[in-house]
């Protein structure tokens, strides 16, 4: 099992695959392998997705995965 | 000349025989279909997330497994607030061959299971209605044919004195949990082949037509003396598309980062290649694959990518406590192999080879189920432990680290190993694989099926942390 914390400014869905899994600022369990990781709701975000290869994280260091507000936005 | 052109007839006749197919998906919708996602709650929470499985074995796993079914119901928890049955929480069933037919019928009929199930099933004697199709005359000319059976002979038995015709479009219909997943082998891949939607849609063939008969003769097409069913592959004709992940994942070939993972993408993607480039498939005994049906349970458990992924709800917080019953019945026959010098017949051999394999695999699953559990529990732990450590030092040192969402876990086990006394566990390790078990037998399994249940450890800790009660046979909490 995998750890990633998504992280963006503001607490929002977090999309997996494109499959609803968790929220952004919170430890998530992953299978290993490469993801395409995304978030919910607005489109207030860049990038638009992150396609990321996850291995070897640990609960204690889970692997960040970050998105920005969009500017203007 | 009337014999002559009567047995003309019947060989014409037979020569037509072939094997119902699988109907054909128009136009694929990921919201159709028999789906984990689109069943309705009706009152089963996902906070206690419930999965049974049922093993292979015949009539002996179909009554150990009735017997849990029994027991399930008879269960009273608390949960959010009200009292209810264990068995109204439970949302995935997982089965294998002889345990398909409970929880066919279950997936079928509901509750009226308790009342149909054990006359339909449980005590006929399945076995010599087979056996006399076989033997009719009638029947030779069809079996004669080489797109059909004796699975496929079997399906119609089944189709029309156990199941009455019922089909997927009606367990569509009744949009309740469980999710009841029939597992069944693909014969050229090895690969388990579950009866949803998802797995037909690589197919482009619709699931609501097929007859629940037809999945669980698949199930339980017991190699050697049942034959594998056939369906038809419509691949790359209704528009279907992979979900995202299945291109990375065989993109991950390469780099062997979750080899498991790559294997299912490409098992996925073999068969829905267009053309199609497997026009045929071929299924065979679950049990080929996996005699303990765990095996789609654990991927679900520890993917994001699976169709009825349980780990997606997880991190969504849905889930609370996971509950996984393993209804194991597997068997040791004594042998007096090893009394004599002699060297090991072919039939002892092969029989050997078929199931010894099985059994091991089924060991390993059990413990890996365990381990994938202890995770959840483990990393949760691990944070806590850290943060308090860390907090001990001093305000300036807490680290108050982020712990995924915690899951209290119970992997139950009901198997016969797991009786306490020699003689009778022998007895039932002894019990053959039929369809054929004499009553008393058959009481007997459902009584012990109910006994594990209540003795197994995990469970006890489940029914205290949910002020439970399992009431004794015939009785009341």
């Amino acid at each position: 099992m995998e750890h990633v914390i998504v992280t963006f400014p503001t607490r929002r869905l977090v999309y997996i695959d494109d499959e609803e899994n968790g929220y952004t600022n919170e430890v998530l369990r992953v299978d290993a392998g490469t993801h395409v990781f995304t978030l919910g709701n607005l489109a207030n975000f860049r990038p638009a997705s992150r396609t990321v290869t996850v291995k070897g994280s640990s609960v204690l260091e889970p692997l960040e995965i970050k998105f920005l507000r969009k500017e203007g936005a | 000349m009337k014999r002559a052109l009567l047995a003309a007839l019947l060989l014409l006749l037979g020569a037509c025989a072939s094997f119902p197919e699988n109907p054909h998906l128009e136009h694929y919708a990921k919201d159709a279909g028999y789906r984990f996602e689109r069943l309705q709650h009706a009152g089963n929470s996902d906070s206690l997330f419930v999965i049974v499985t049922f093993s292979g074995g015949g009539t002996r796993a179909a009554a150990l497994a009735y017997g849990v079914l029994e027991a399930l119901r008879d269960t009273s928890i608390e949960w959010q607030g009200h009292r209810e049955s264990l068995l109204d929480e439970v949302d995935v069933i997982s089965s294998i061959s002889g345990g398909s037919f409970p929880a066919a019928y279950y997936a079928l009929r509901g509750r009226k299971t308790f009342d149909e199930f054990p006359d339909k099933f449980l005590y006929r004697p399945i076995q010599d209605d087979l056996l006399r199709l076989a033997l009719t005359p009638t029947n030779w000319f069809r079996l004669a044919a080489p797109s059909f059976g004796r699975s496929d002979l079997a399906a119609e038995f089944y189709d029309r004195e156990v199941f009455g015709g019922g089909t997927y479009a009606d367990v569509i219909a009744r949009n309740r949990r469980p999710f009841v997943v029939l597992n069944a082998t693909d014969m050229t891949t090895g690969a388990q082949f579950p009866f949803i939607q998802d797995e037909f849609d690589l197919l482009c063939s619709d699931l609501a037509g097929v007859p629940l008969a037809r999945a669980a003769a698949s199930s339980s097409a017991f190699p050697g003396g049942l034959t594998a069913l056939t369906f038809r592959n419509y691949a790359g004709s209704c528009g279907y598309r992979q979900p995202a992940w299945v291109t990375h994942a065989a993109d991950d070939h390469d780099s062997r980062v979750n080899a498991r993972r790559t294997a299912r993408a490409e098992t996925r993607l073999s068969l829905a290649a267009p053309g199609p480039a497997r026009p045929y498939l071929h299924l065979t005994d679950g049990g080929v694959a996996d005699n303990i049906g765990l095996r789609g349970p654990l991927e679900a458990i520890a993917s994001v990518d699976h169709p009825w992924s349980v780990l997606r709800l997880i991190n969504g917080k849905k889930v609370d406590r996971l509950v996984v019953i393993v209804v194991n019945a597997a068997t040791r026959p004594a042998t007096e192999r090893d009394k004599s010098a002699s060297v090991p017949g072919l039939v002892d051999t092969l029989t050997t080879a078929a199931t010894v394999p099985l059994d091991n695999y089924s060991f390993d699953t059990v413990e890996l189920l365990g381990k994938t559990l202890e995770e959840f529990n483990a990393d949760a732990r691990l944070v806590e432990g850290c943060n308090r450590l860390s907090a001990a030092k001093g305000e300036q040192c807490a680290l108050r680290l982020r712990s995924p969402h915690k899951v209290g876990v119970y992997p139950v086990q009901v198997a016969f190993e797991y009786i306490t006394g020699r003689e009778e566990r022998d007895w039932f390790r002894n019990l053959p694989t039929s369809f054929k078990l004499p009553p008393a037998t058959i009481d007997r399994l459902r009584a012990v099926g109910r006994r594990l249940l209540a003795e197994d450890p995990q469970f006890k800790n489940l029914l205290q942390a949910l002020h439970g009660c399992l009431a004794p046979q015939g009785g009341a909490c």
